[in-house]
């Protein structure tokens, strides 16, 4: 760790200063210099209380900092997910712990977010500021006190304010203020508690402190559970913490990312929400599940998944609300967005897309479920064996791929590639007994025929390499999935030479570009982080263990200073953009380095 | 008229009342939440406080379906529209003062103008006509409390 100062840019914060914190229901994102700038309530999906990252005067924040220049570091708690953030001014240090707080005990509020301020050194003066806001900062706001703790409602929400020794509260501005001074051996408290349909709670500090302990030891628990012990096992491990932030507790589900519309190209249009469960990402997030040893999650997500997927079966749908619901209409939030990029978008319009890659990328964590020594029941066997039915109907219909993209459907290579992995699942589970079998042969004709046009229409011996659609000639970098689901093996000639050419034509140092061409939306994007892994992985499995641990250690290089990553990189600047934490970045980490410890044994 | 009449629409009275009031929590006007309030008086623990509190909370409709009928008895008079003025007193006797001023004095984790540093969470007191929990709270309240009224009076009425 490294003492710097923070800093902002048009009052944002670089996305590369933000860490997170969460209790399985929500999570909060927290910037450097100490502010709290996105906390959406009750779940990670709701809307926001807290959203200044998306408009630093409308969105609402939770700021807390030294009223004085400071330096800056930060950690976790090692393996656990309570942030401890240290300033160090001229005149001496602080120490703040943040976290959403987990079952400890005593009434707990619906969700208690604890800053806890502890002074190291000399002394600090501090400044903080709470801006409640609600429904994405849309909502009307009634401020008030209850037993003389500050209360800020709407609808059936609350958020209440609870603190000791941190000053005297003042309302101001639609907010509450609050300065005081650390100094060595103090201890400072900041409560924000939160009621949904229910009367607010207001904690005691010994109940407070008790659960700041618990919460501290059920992550530590969780992740001394962990059975990795390979190489870059701290990076695994936080990788693993950061997805565990993810999952949505309540339901099993793994939200792809935490956060909404963090745009890809400053001032850009290609701002997503990603608070959904994508089924692309299924087959890595159960791999890693089982890698790591976290049955239980692997479980809760693949019934999940059966569930979910119960209501549009066999037609998939690309992506699924945490809750298991299929409406995600998009939506046009009246915000600035982050540094001026506009639309802040809520939904999804994806969610209807042909994306046929998802019918292999299911199948295969059925599998690898099933192979991991898990129950597959009748009923979800008969379920399997329809999602098959569906892709021998469907494999030869152009769709729009797992970019999603939003020009026209054609052939995408990937997307054969998976048809042909479905059905090769789908085999093997009849093999196994665990699918029906009455349609075995023409899944496997129907497998055969996709890969025949995989090898015919999407091979250019111009380039060398898989295409990115049949006919075309530009690359994409997803067909590097053919080795990681097991489509190829890696050290097949035609895998080999497309990891070339991928490596030569989309890569650059640690950065690799989804692909080249069109994708019918404007402007541009950074580098996807996942893609660079994936290419770990395909060196590795392709026996280049050198580049393939080169290429890591670059990786591993970008990341922030609490170990976290965004969607994409700016290589010219190596700022994040896009959503974060990205789950796919994360399980890419995981994968690659999970293939690296096994084929260096 | 009848006791297991008043029983009857006493049970059938506090479904509605819970279940009116849980509706308008899922419609956003409020964030009252009687079971909650009852059974944290009981136990810290949020899943046998809610447990606790529906049966505290049905045990309670018996009870006030029973006074319900001890009034119809000593007046001479029953039926649906009695009751539901009955629900009406009662409703707002719910807001002012049972839940608004005695609740807090007996709940051992609700706080009062009373209270002083503690050791245990308080949860928020619900302020006069409970408008604490949200500003539709005393229209939601007084109609669930009428639609009780109207039930148990409509019972043992029919139950004569």
């Amino acid at each position: 760790m490294e003492a710097a100062p923070a800093r902002r840019v048009d009052g944002y914060a670089p996305l590369r200063d933000y860490a997170v914190i969460g209790d399985g229901r929500t999570v909060a994102l927290v910037a450097r210099d100490g502010s709290i700038d996105w906390l959406p309530l009750p779940y990670l999906d709701s809307a926001t209380a807290f959203a200044a990252i998306l408009d630093r005067d409308r969105g609402g924040s939770f700021q807390l900092e030294p009223d004085e220049p400071y330096a800056v570091e930060r950690r976790y708690l090692p393996e656990t997910n309570v942030l401890e953030t240290s300033f160090r001014t001229a005149g001496g240090a602080v120490r703040v712990t943040d976290a959403l707080t987990l079952d400890g005990g005593g009434l707990a509020p619906f969700a208690e977010l604890q800053r806890r301020v502890d002074g190291l050194a000399g002394r600090v003066p501090l400044r903080w500021r709470v801006e409640p806001r609600f429904g994405y900062g849309g909502a009307a706001v009634g401020f008030g006190r209850r037993l003389e703790h500050p209360v800020a409602t709407a609808g059936s929400d609350a958020l209440g304010l609870v603190t000791f020794d941190a000053g005297e509260v003042e309302e101001r501005q639609s907010g509450w203020n609050g300065r005081f001074e650390a100094t060595a051996g103090s201890s400072a408290l900041l409560a924000l508690t939160y009621a949904h349909l229910e009367p607010l709670v207001f904690p005691a500090r010994g109940e407070l402190d008790a659960r700041l302990e618990q919460t501290n030891a059920t992550w530590r628990r969780w992740a001394r559970a962990r059975v990795y012990d390979g190489p870059w096992r701290e990076q695994v491990i936080r990788s693993a913490l950061a997805l565990k932030l993810l999952v949505f507790a309540p339901s099993g589900a793994i939200a792809a990312a935490a956060t909404t519309s963090l745009p890809e190209e400053i001032g850009g249009k290609r701002n997503w929400d990603y608070r959904y469960s994508w089924i692309r990402d299924s087959a890595f997030t159960i791999a890693a599940f089982l890698r790591l040893g976290c049955a239980a999650e692997a479980e809760a997500y693949f019934w999940w998944l059966m569930h979910a997927t119960q209501l549009t079966a066999p037609r998939l749908h690309v992506l699924y609300r945490l809750d298991g619901g299929i409406r995600t209409p998009e939506q046009e939030l009246p915000l600035d967005g982050y540094r001026g990029s506009r639309p802040v978008n809520i939904g999804n319009g994806a969610a209807e897309q042909l994306q046929l890659d998802t019918y292999g990328e299911l199948l295969q964590t059925a599998w690898l479920y099933a192979a991991a020594g898990h129950r597959i029941d009748p009923d979800v066997g008969r379920r399997l064996a329809g999602l098959a039915d569906f892709v021998c109907e469907h494999w030869r219909e152009p769709d729009s791929g797992i970019w999603e993209v939003r020009s026209d459907p054609v052939h995408f290579t990937q997307s054969k590639m998976m048809c042909a992995v479905a059905l090769d699942r789908a085999c093997a589970l009849a093999g196994r007994g665990l699918v029906p079998r009455r349609r075995l042969d023409a899944w496997r004709a129907e497998a055969a025929a996709a890969r025949q046009f995989v090898e015919t229409n999407c091979w250019s011996e111009e380039k060398r390499s898989y295409v990115r659609f049949a006919g075309g000639d530009e690359l994409d970098a997803s067909v590097l999935l053919a080795v990681l689901h097991e489509y190829a093996d890696a050290r097949d000639e035609r895998m080999r030479a497309t990891v070339d050419a991928i490596a030569r034509g989309l890569a650059s140092g640690p950065f690799v570009r989804r692909y080249t061409g069109e994708d019918g939306v404007p402007g541009s994007e950074g580098a996807f982080l996942a893609c660079s892994f994936w290419l770990v992985e395909a060196f590795a499995r392709g026996g280049r263990h050198d580049e393939a641990a080169e290429l890591m250690a670059q990786l591993l290089a970008l990341r922030n200073d609490v170990g976290l990553y965004s969607e994409e990189i700016d290589p010219a600047s190596g700022e994040f953009l896009g959503n974060l934490p990205q789950g796919l970045t994360h399980l890419a980490l995981i994968s690659a380095a999970v293939a690296l410890a096994e084929e260096t044994g | 008229m009848s006791v297991w009449g008043a029983l009857a629409g006493g049970f059938a009275g506090t479904l509605v009342l819970t279940t009116t009031l849980r509706t308008a929590n899922e419609l956003r006007l409020t964030r009252i939440d009687l079971p909650f309030l009852l059974g944290t008086a009981l136990t810290a623990d949020r899943t046998r406080a809610k447990a606790a509190g529906y049966v505290l909370h049905f045990v309670f409709g018996l009870l006030f379906a029973l006074v319900y009928y001890a009034i119809f008895r000593a007046i001479g008079h029953d039926g649906w529209w009695l009751g539901a003025v009955f629900g009406a007193v009662h409703g707002l006797f719910a807001a002012t003062a049972l839940v608004n001023i005695l609740l807090p004095l007996v709940h051992p984790r609700m706080g009062s103008p009373l209270t002083r540093a503690g050791t245990v969470a308080l949860l928020e007191p619900p302020g006069f006509l409970m408008l604490n929990y949200g500003l539709q709270t005393p229209l939601a309240n007084l109609l669930a409390h009428i639609a009780y009224g109207t039930i148990v009076g409509g019972f043992v009425s029919l139950a004569g």
